[in-house]
């Protein structure tokens, strides 16, 4: 058998099947966990901006139940940003960004008071910056130099400083030797806050 | 020049992946990994171990179809059963443990391209029997694993001051000023090419022994 021409071909041809059905099967198994992970990873980062201090470690179901008792997820009354409720009131607006990093995109969330101009957490959820340099954008002392900052007015309402530069109530220090990281985070913060700020109904808070 | 034909032992078939043949050191196979994934020591340990059971797996797969494989279209079948493996430990990380999926990124699917792979299935499993093509692809695994972790572990602890995130005494404090390049592409070079230059100063008796 094996010396028939037609063999190399009837071979290949089942020894490619056999294993791709195998992984269809798997990935198909699998899929509602991967969808699961993305949308959890999600979640805790609106939960960790609008609530800095929850523990970072909480994770999966607990994480869940906290995120759908207090956010409310109708973004259309809020320009995009998610909200987190203390009954009917709100307590902080979750403005989601995202866009291209230096190595791949970066997407994360950074959350606002009531006021609209103070800063209440920033987190970075989803990122391949250079472990070491930019990576430390998703770092916990990165993060909590966005806590009580304000927004300034004008389309700047957040600016990235050198380390060693003099920081006002409107500025953060950006990561060492993460330059383009910098550059691209800013840009996109900013924008996104910007937008917010443009399409958010102005008067009572919603 | 290879040493002279030892019998085909366990013993010595282990030996000779993890040490007088070493896949990095010896042979300088499957350095692109090395050189992708060693600025942090949990990513590379978790390579290491995806590496470690995929060329176990794909040696034995080839080595129980050898008889079977017609020789013309051997690669073809070789480099889709490490496809087919590969592609089990990225949608397992990926369900299972997500966070370390994106830290590794396109790596874990570059395991296919791994030079180790195609080097063992062709060089052993290919022509000897499944049990011990096993023991020969898990040992080069090792083998690979091995000399990873030391360039890992210098590019953490000299480029971040920490070790698995732990800080480590001296190199996280003051007095310590970090090796950014270590943490950047370049410093992978210069630490893989400085583990070769160690490794096989330690090992060149014995291969003039043996010759």
């Amino acid at each position: 058998m094996k010396d028939h021409a037609w063999f190399p071909i009837a071979y290949m041809f089942l020894i490619t099947a056999i294993p791709t059905a195998l992984l269809i099967g798997l990935a198909h198994y699998t899929q509602p966990r991967v969808d699961a992970n993305a949308q959890i990873a999600f979640e805790k980062a609106v939960i960790m901006a609008t609530l800095p201090a929850t523990d970072p470690t909480l994770r999966g179901l607990a994480l869940h139940k906290l995120f759908v008792e207090r956010i409310n997820t109708q973004t259309n009354a809020a320009a995009g940003a998610y909200r987190l409720m203390d009954g009917d009131a709100v307590k902080a607006y979750a403005i989601p960004f995202a866009g291209k990093g230096f190595w791949d995109a970066i997407k994360g969330v950074i959350a606002v008071a009531p006021d609209r101009t103070t800063v209440v957490g920033f987190y970075v959820y989803e990122q391949s910056e250079t472990p070491g340099l930019g990576a430390e954008i998703s770092q916990p002392w990165f993060r909590a130099q966005f806590q009580n900052k304000t927004l300034a007015a004008g389309d700047l309402p957040i600016t990235f400083r050198r380390r060693g530069e003099p920081l006002g109530p409107h500025d953060v220090e950006t990561v060492t030797g993460g330059t383009q990281t910098s550059v691209r985070l800013e840009r996109l913060v900013n924008q996104a806050c910007d937008q917010w700020r443009a399409a958010m109904p102005s008067g009572a808070t919603p | 020049m290879s040493p002279p034909a030892k019998k085909l032992t366990y013993t010595n078939v282990t030996l000779e992946a993890i040490w007088y043949n070493n896949p990095i050191f010896r042979q300088i196979l499957g350095i692109c990994s090395t050189l992708a994934v060693t600025n942090l020591v949990l990513n590379t340990i978790v390579m290491c171990v995806a590496l470690i059971v995929v060329t176990g797996l794909t040696s034995l797969t080839v080595s129980s179809l050898r008889n079977l494989t017609p020789r013309n279209i051997r690669m073809m079948v070789e480099t889709l059963i490490m496809a087919f493996y590969v592609i089990i430990v990225d949608i397992a990380l990926r369900a299972y443990w997500p966070e370390m999926s994106s830290n590794l990124g396109p790596f874990v699917g570059l395991i296919i391209t791994n030079c180790i792979l195609m080097g063992r299935s062709e060089a052993f499993a290919i022509v000897n029997r499944p049990l011990i093509s096993m023991v020969d692809g898990v040992a080069s695994g090792i083998g690979y694993s091995m000399v990873l972790l030391v360039i890992a572990t210098a590019r953490e602890i000299f480029g971040m001051g920490t070790f698995l995130g732990v800080p480590v005494p001296f190199f996280s404090g003051p007095y310590w000023d970090r090796w950014v390049i270590m943490v950047m592409p370049p410093g992978a070079f210069f630490m893989l090419a400085v583990a070769i230059w160690i490794f096989r100063s330690i090992s060149t008796d014995t291969e003039e022994k043996s010759s």
